[in-house]
């Protein structure tokens, strides 16, 4: 034993340990305890979203979200950094907005990177897409807002039959046949592999793209579906049945109250929160106040019941009142 | 200056074999709230080596494995199990105010392995390659791009999720447990509030 901690202990009886035999019987409770749960419960696997099955069980939907994208209607359009110019759409908290600290690091146009780029690639191999899509970039940009417009407000009186999405008529320009082509490629279950795949490599380790196609309505339908929107804790917990990241859930409970709740800051102003609630919690042992808290609540006689009445009885054995021993400085 | 003969200098005034592999411990450390981080440490201990089969695999193995999803179980309820004992030795230590007598060193490095440890944890929910990651990717890169963050970390990105997962974070979290493992030798465990304050109250 080192020598401060010789002189620190030097009033306290001491009594025999093993810590490797200690140690060794926890290791083994606790994996004892985490098999029979794996054995018990397994782990949750929810299948991902894919375009695949979007485009053929939902293919409206789909249509939807690709033609949002297109029109500018996305989350995404003009987010401000990292991935859009607008830093004016940052979040921010009295003049202070973080996002804007480093500009745009992930450069995303959306309806260029998401749309237009893939049906670049269904170009190759469909000549009636290539047709539309290049009158499409031939026409004015309210020619073209006027298209995918009047294409949007058609879908919401289309129907699916036989598979096929049936679309009233309308002026919809080359918009019908390019969103056709967005289908067949999602369809195929090409969508992703469009999106993700890099310039300069052929591996796709960054599915960026792909994520943020299905973010808004796709996602937020599961989402709901399964009680998972930021309204309903979100993050904090899994699909059925499993614990989430429960830990996570001083966060979430933030996400549930003014002004997080409703704010378009929601966001930072609940990082900010978190930050001062950690940084407190380091700090914790300089704080006047709150260092105190542990010896008003008490909780520590619990803990060390069996010091203190073993220090009861010596004292009225001996008549004699042990000395304090210990403050409660941080040094 | 003969930096071995510093090293040994700094063991010896600093944590001993005795320190270090204690075979007597004083007599008030006879609380189950002892024992809440060395089972969050064997939690991490099943982690290291239940990730380790996992990255022998590679990411899509327990989607299509058998044995390989039921690796990745023992992995799920590990990461519960750490976390849970996590949080009830950091509430224990706190009761106990184990920040005392020069122990805020310990109090602090804890605090930042936790925190690293959340992180990491995050990054594990990211690399399930299904629909919570998906969701918890778009919604967790809101909050890392409000903060600034999301110019270095994209949680979409899985490339740099999995690395950040198997190696940059299991190689931070063990190197502060091992500064808080050294701390905590180092000083042993603090003494219990002074009585007094136990027959005031």
């Amino acid at each position: 034993m080192n020598k401060q901690t010789q002189e620190y202990l030097r009033d306290i009886p001491m009594k025999p340990y093993d810590l490797l035999k200690e140690g060794l019987i926890v290791l083994l409770v606790i994996s004892g305890v985490v098999l029979v749960l794996a054995i018990l419960f397994n782990s949750p696997d929810y299948p991902a979203v894919r375009s695949v099955d979007v485009a053929s069980r939902q293919p409206i939907l789909y249509l939807k979200t690709s033609a949002n994208i297109l029109a500018g209607n996305s989350d995404l359009q003009g987010y401000g950094p990292p991935y859009t110019p607008d830093t004016a759409n940052a979040q921010q908290v009295f003049g202070i907005a973080p996002a804007n600290w480093f500009g745009v690091t992930d450069p995303i146009n959306p309806p260029q990177d998401l749309v237009l780029a893939p049906l670049n690639r269904v170009a190759k191999l469909n000549s009636d897409v290539a047709t539309a899509l290049q009158a499409y970039q031939a026409a004015s940009p309210d020619q073209q807002q006027a298209w995918v417009d009047a294409y949007l407000a058609a879908l919401d009186k289309a129907t699916v039959s036989s598979g096929q999405v049936q679309i009233p008529e309308g002026d919809y320009g080359p918009v019908a046949t390019m969103m056709d082509g967005m289908l067949q490629l999602g369809q195929a279950g090409l969508l992703e592999g469009t999106l993700n795949s890099a310039d300069n490599v052929p591996y796709m380790l960054n599915p960026t793209l792909s994520l943020l196609f299905f973010q808004d309505d796709v996602d937020q339908q599961v989402a709901n579906s399964l009680d998972m929107l930021g309204g309903q804790w979100g993050m904090s917990h899994e699909t059925g049945p499993y614990p989430g990241a429960w830990w996570t859930a001083p966060a979430s409970f933030l996400y549930q109250i003014p002004p997080m709740s409703s704010s378009p800051n929601g966001d930072l102003q609940t990082g900010l929160l978190l930050g001062l609630v950690f940084l407190v919690m380091l700090f914790l042992p300089f704080i006047p106040v709150l260092n105190k808290l542990p010896r008003w609540l008490g909780v520590y006689k619990i803990i060390w019941r069996d010091w203190y009445q073993k220090q009861r009885s010596e004292s009225k054995a001996s008549g004699y009142r042990p000395a304090e021993h210990s403050s409660a400085s941080t040094d | 200056m003969n930096i071995t003969k510093e090293a040994q200098d700094f063991l010896k005034n600093n944590l001993t074999l005795e320190d270090a592999l204690p075979t007597q411990m004083p007599v008030y450390v006879n609380s189950v709230a002892y024992l809440f981080g060395v089972s969050a440490l064997s939690a991490l201990v099943l982690l290291i080596l239940t990730g380790t089969v996992m990255s022998l695999f590679g990411p899509d193995w327990y989607h299509t494995s058998s044995v390989g999803h039921f690796v990745n179980s023992l992995h799920f309820w590990s990461v519960q199990a750490m976390f849970a004992m996590i949080v009830l030795h950091l509430i224990s230590h706190f009761f106990m105010a184990a920040w005392r007598d020069g122990r805020w060193k310990t109090w602090m490095v804890g605090l930042l392995t936790f925190a690293v440890s959340v992180f990491a944890g995050l990054t594990g929910f990211l690399l399930q390659t299904n629909w919570d990651s998906q969701w918890i990717a778009v919604q967790a890169k809101d909050f890392m791009n409000s903060m600034g963050i999301g110019a270095f970390f994209n949680p979409m990105d899985t490339g740099q999720v999995l690395t950040l997962h198997i190696v940059v974070l299991p190689l931070t979290i063990m190197a502060f447990v091992g500064l808080h493992l050294f701390l905590i030798r180092s000083k042993n465990p603090v003494k219990p509030l002074p009585i007094k304050q136990d027959k005031e109250a």
